[in-house]
């Protein structure tokens, strides 16, 4: 297909269809010391649209937003809300001027029921003092009827499932007058289903008016909904259109900047069938979330595992790396049984986990790169030497940077400053650094723009070629399709079924996990 | 022992932050430090000293009142005496004044150490420079010429069990408090009084075990709230805390029971006028710090004068007109000190 | 929900810690030992609901007792010193004042220069501590103004039996009604207190929906710093005299109650009710060694093991009741 975006060049002074809009922002600069994030950015919205804003990790999407929403200033350029030009605006000045963003953590009171979520912003915008906890009941139930949710507004938000905790955001946005919903990588924490009901119901706002901003860097989300799509690379607008004026490819070469065509290399040949699988599951039980779990995982297999949020898939991983105890059920590596109680003893055996929250649960964030590259093989390996042997860590950390491709000046700087495709590579090459034969990963991709996900996903089958077994739990379907050699699927603590081959197409997954939920 | 040891155990497990009243007193050396004495009249035949009294915490009514006993010796002889303490009871502010008089180069330093460990190297370094130290209320330091203290344990215990049992009629159930059970002094007092109570009052009889109450009021009168309803029959209280007194006559006096409950103890007049007024306390029982920084100083004198302190000395005060010798160590003294104080004689002690 | 839960929970422990006590010893159900522990439980209890608001709030404060000793000491003083003749109103309003302006100097390292609270707190109770042995003075005051005696012996229901003894339950615990009933308004019924609870959810998330987080620290601080106050002379009162040295070392005893109570100590949670039940647990505890015959020995060993236990305990019920979202089957999608 011809692709033909728009290409506006910066600072050409005449205001593209896209820049009028009821809100609008035009050549906005932001530079942070020598880097310039917004490097004249123009940019329109318009009612009842959906706009989709893609981009790689560091393209400034997260400036943009945050200029938008009045939390950082823009070095130049200005906003127009309704014909007003506004040099800054101040956070709430953006509020009370109906531009809202829900942030990935949703800025939601876990520990307040929903009702005074949904009441609190405009309680403090009127200065109230007196607060009846049954008079927020009818308002909070409107506003999630609006979104044609039902949900208890006693509840405490922290009781809830993600998807309903955005709903939440969402109605306490559209509380406070929202014209402007800006949405940031909101399908993040989401499953398959989720993602689809959050997309009703965006759409179901664009019929009530209401200008959606979607920032997302996953293109099939972005040609799913998107009436105007908006790619950003190295802080300009480089290409934008109509929904219709890009497809998958034309959308990823904007992405990344490059012509290179998107056809995944197929997965490597199942490998032959070992005598032994290399893992091995039967009847595994542990509490309620996983009941009689039994698979199979042959030496250089990769193994997808899909299933609804709530499956037990998480539960599953955890139980196998000794993170939750097993109740019954055993698990065996090359054919012989091993009994796993602690982190430490799956370490032994050859298993390596990478969580899902590799933010709370994976990494040592203010510890240095080499720290967090080092720390699997010196504490589980070898754990009867005291001291630590600290060229040895600091050889081995170079190593993973440069085999891992992670990009740093040096293995010293703390882990945070990195970004999440890289802190994504510095837990796996932690992992594969303890020699492990079975690779747990658990949402390897979710929040890694898509340049740093190529390189993991061309990583793993690399890694898989040479002997490696990898349980590959995901939610992104193409990423199944494109890695695993079988997909199970999990459903309610059992392996509900697998697809295997040619079988394991997106069309039959989604068809699945609908049939499912 | 009661008074100020009491204030000095109590800061010591309260003192959080000794390095930030060092600061306070690096700031404010003039708090730390007292003026000399102006000079007064000397006799030509005599040699005029320099002694200084250090005590473990200045401006507190305790050593307020010793203060008074320094400057009376002062005036009576001629000495140069004075006093100075830290501003906050801490050892280490102590340690650095005696450093100071070190330096000075005085005759002889008499001290009420805050800590006796603490202080045993400054005061080794003070004997070895000629200065004669005279210690009180620290009957295990070692580097020190001569210590004196107000009394015995063993017989201060003995003489409150005796009031005890003359309030009781000699007859009921009693209970014992100490500060703490890791108080040597306190427990010494207790240890003896039930001795003496055995021995001598046998139809009384105690209730339970001795009781701690922190050298807290609060706890003293919380306690003794519940001794009161556990044992409806108490007829007397013995506290080794001066916050005992209080505390249990604070008690006493709200459940309205003076006239069945006798309370006596340690304590300060200051402390306790109000119960003893209301009969809800009947003795208090101290020694006048007076009397012990005058005899401190006195015996200075004698040191530095060369003339020996021998068993059965008179020191020309009350409580201290025949001195013991302890019998395990050839320098330790002790008064007969203790002034026995009830509605009679309270106004005489104004601290 | 939850919350209610666990102050049945607390409820029911301190009844069965009741009916054990009293069949050690049938003089716990007395009026008069009922009425000692809620007396013993008001200084306790203020400072406890001081506490619960910032511990609330996300906050922790551990200069309360240094405030409360030094609201307490320096308006005897002033009073004294000024030779006041009654002094109770005057008293309790100079030692709340005092307290509420410490309290600001710990919202204005708090607020203004967004220092921790931890580091800040310790900071200032050291400086309070140390400003108030230093100027203030270090002499226990035994001539506290009439008007405050006046309201030490000031007992409600007071009866006199046969023997002559007297039981009665002492005024101030009026006092600490009032600031339960204060505290519990303020907690659930205002903005500002869903703010303090908002605050402690999430910082982040308060500070975007327009909360003056840095205004509604400093008023919590100067509130604490006020309620620490009142209580200070509240124990002045009930003990007769003021020593600078009371008070300072028991903050940990007062966390540990509104810990026990139910509230979260990285914010967000806590009632009431809650630190109110977890006071009167302790307090019972701590004043019952003697009826139930304890030894001297066992009674420090006893209360840290009690302590220890029940903190542990209601920790562990909190984290059952978080829900771990993997654990749950079928979560459901929001229906269309």
């Amino acid at each position: 297909m011809a692709v033909r975006p728009s290409t506006p060049a910066p600072g050409d002074g005449l205001p593209g269809p896209s820049e009028t809009g009821f809100i609008a922002i035009r050549d906005a600069v932001k530079s942070f010391g020598a880097v310039r994030a917004l490097d004249g950015v123009s940019l329109g919205f318009a009612p009842g649209q959906i706009r989709c804003l893609a981009g790689e990790n560091g393209c400034g999407k997260s400036t943009l937003i945050k200029v938008l929403s009045g939390v950082l200033r823009p070095d130049a350029g200005r906003i127009t809300i309704d014909g007003v030009p506004y040099q800054r605006l101040r956070p709430l000045q953006a509020i009370r001027l109906g531009i809202q963003v829900i942030y990935q953590d949703f800025a939601l009171f876990p520990n307040l029921s929903v009702a005074e979520n949904l009441a609190l912003p405009g309680l403090i915008e009127a200065r109230r003092f007196q607060l009846r906890p049954a008079a927020l009941r009818p308002a909070a139930e409107a506003a999630l009827a609006r979104l044609g949710v039902r949900l208890d507004p006693e509840r405490r938000v922290g009781e809830l499932s993600v998807a309903h905790q955005q709903l939440v955001a969402i109605a306490r946005a559209l509380r406070q007058q929202a014209r402007l919903l800006i949405l940031d990588e909101p399908t993040t924490a989401l499953t398959h289903h989720e993602v689809q009901s959050l997309f009703a119901t965006l759409r179901d706002l664009r019929c009530q008016g209401v200008s959606v901003l979607l920032v997302t860097h996953k293109t099939r989300e972005v040609l799913a909904i998107a009436d105007a799509i908006t790619v950003m690379r190295n802080g300009r607008i480089v290409a934008q259109g109509s929904g219709a004026d890009f497809d998958a490819d034309a959308l990823a070469s904007a992405l990344t900047g490059s012509e290179v065509g998107r056809t995944l290399p197929a997965p490597a040949p199942i490998p032959a069938p070992a005598a032994e699988p290399r893992l091995e599951t039967g009847g595994l039980c542990s509490g309620a979330a996983v009941r009689d779990a039994s698979l199979r995982l042959a030496p250089g297999e990769i193994l997808g595992l899909a299933g609804l949020l709530g499956a037990g898939r998480t539960a599953l991983a955890s139980a196998l790396f000794g993170l939750r105890r097993i109740d019954s059920g055993e698990v065996r590596i090359d054919g012989a049984p091993v009994a796993i109680e602690a982190p430490g003893d799956a370490i032994q055996a050859g298993l390596a986990y990478v969580p899902e929250d590799r933010l709370s649960e994976g990494l040592f964030l203010p510890r240095s790169i080499e720290h967090n590259l080092a720390v699997a093989s010196l504490s589980a390996r070898r754990p009867r030497r005291a001291t630590l042997d600290r060229r040895g860590m600091r050889r081995l950390a170079d190593d993973a940077v440069a085999a891992f491709g992670i990009r740093t000046p040096s293995v010293l700087p703390p882990v945070h400053t990195l970004s999440g495709g890289n802190q994504q590579k510095v837990l796996l090459a932690r992992w594969l650094a303890t020699d492990a034969r079975v690779l747990i990963l658990n949402r390897p991709t979710a929040g890694v723009d898509i340049g740093a996900r190529e390189d993991i996903h061309a990583r793993m089958r690399r890694l898989a070629a040479g002997g490696l077994s990898v349980l590959l739990i995901s939610d992104e379907l193409p990423e199944l399709v494109a890695l695993a050699h079988r997909v199970a699927v999990m459903h309610r603590g059992r392996i509900a079924g697998e697809l295997a081959g040619d079988a394991v197409t997106e069309a039959a997954l989604a068809a699945w996990l609908d049939r499912l939920a | 022992m009661l008074g100020p040891a009491r204030l000095v155990t109590m800061m010591k497990s309260k003192t959080l932050h000794a390095p930030l009243l060092a600061l306070l007193c690096g700031l404010f050396p003039a708090g730390c430090r007292k003026a000399p004495a102006p000079p007064s009249e000397t006799t030509p035949a005599q040699r005029r000293f320099t002694i200084a009294t250090v005590v473990k915490l200045d401006g507190i009514a305790w050593f307020n009142r010793m203060q008074e006993g320094v400057r009376r010796f002062a005036g009576e002889t001629g000495h140069d005496c004075f006093q100075l303490g830290p501003p906050r009871a801490d050892a280490a502010l102590q340690v650095q004044l005696i450093e100071d008089l070190i330096s000075q180069g005085v005759d002889a330093i008499c001290v009420v150490p805050f800590s006796v460990e603490a202080l045993e190297p400054v005061l080794k370094k003070a004997r070895r420079q000629g200065i004669v130290v005279v210690a009180h209320e620290a009957s295990n330091l070692v580097s020190t010429d001569l210590i004196i203290e107000p009394f015995d344990n063993a017989a201060y215990g003995a003489h409150l069990m005796d009031h005890l049992a003359r309030y009781m009629g000699e007859t009921g159930e009693f209970a014992v408090f100490v500060g703490s059970l890791t108080s040597k002094s306190h427990n010494q007092w207790i240890d003896a009084a039930l001795a003496r109570q055995q021995a001598a009052h046998p139809q009384m009889k105690p209730v339970r075990d001795r009781i701690e109450e922190y050298d807290d009021q609060n706890t003293a009168y919380q306690k003794t709230l519940e001794l009161l309803k556990a044992f409806p029959a108490l007829k007397g209280i013995q506290g080794s805390a001066s916050t005992t007194a209080a505390g249990a006559g604070l008690a006493v006096e709200e459940r309205g029971l003076q006239h069945q409950v006798n309370v006596v103890g340690s304590g300060l007049v200051s402390q306790c006028r109000q119960y003893l007024e209301s009969g809800s306390v009947k003795l208090i029982s101290f020694w006048d710090p007076a009397d012990a920084g005058y005899v401190m100083n006195r015996l200075a004198v004698r040191l530095l004068e060369s003339r020996p302190v021998t068993e059965g000395d008179d020191l020309g005060v009350e409580g201290y007109r025949r001195l013991r010798r302890d019998p395990g160590r050839t320098n330790l003294f002790y008064g007969s000190a203790w002034v026995d104080v009830t509605t009679n004689n309270m106004a005489q002690y104004p601290f | 929900m939850k919350h209610c839960r666990h102050e049945l929970v607390l409820a029911g422990a301190w009844l069965a810690l009741a009916a054990g006590i009293s069949l050690v010893n049938p003089a716990f159900l007395s009026l008069a030992n009922l009425f000692d522990l809620l007396k013993a439980g008001v200084v306790t209890g203020i400072l406890a609901l001081a506490v619960l608001i910032v511990l609330v709030s996300g906050g922790i404060d551990i200069s309360f007792t240094a405030i409360a000793a030094f609201a307490m000491y320096a308006s005897c003083r002033v009073l004294v010193a000024a030779g006041s003749t009654d002094g109770a109103v005057a008293g309790m309003l100079l030692a709340t004042a005092i307290g509420a302006g410490l309290g600001m100097v710990n919202a204005l390292f708090i607020g203004a220069l967004r220092l921790p609270t931890l580091i800040v707190t310790l900071g200032t109770a050291g400086l309070f501590r140390g400003c108030l042995l230093a100027f203030v003075g270090t002499g226990i005051i035994n001539n506290l103004p009439a008007g405050l005696i006046r309201l030490s012996r000031w007992q409600l229901f007071r009866q006199t039996s046969a023997g002559g003894e007297t039981i009665g339950l002492s005024a101030a615990v009026l006092a600490l009604a009032a600031v339960a009933v204060g505290v519990a308004v303020l907690l659930q019924r205002t903005v500002t207190g869903r703010s303090i609870h908002a605050l402690g959810g999430s910082a982040g998330a308060a500070e975007r929906i327009g909360i003056r987080t840095v205004r509604l620290q400093c008023f919590i601080y100067t509130v604490v710093g006020a309620l620490a106050g009142l209580a200070g002379i509240l124990h002045a009162i009930t003990m007769r005299n003021a020593n600078p040295f009371d008070l300072v070392g028991a903050e940990l005893t007062v966390i540990a109650a509104v810990v026990l109570g139910g509230a979260d100590v990285f914010g967000g949670r806590g009632t009431v009710t809650g630190t109110l039940l977890g006071v009167f647990l302790l307090v019972t505890l701590n004043n019952s060694l003697i009826l139930l015959g304890v030894p001297t020995y066992w009674q420090r060993v006893w209360i840290g093991a009690i302590i220890l236990i029940s903190v542990a305990v209601s920790a562990r019920n909190r984290r059952a009741a978080a829900s771990p979202r993997e654990e749950a089957p079928a979560i459901g999608t929001p229906s269309q």
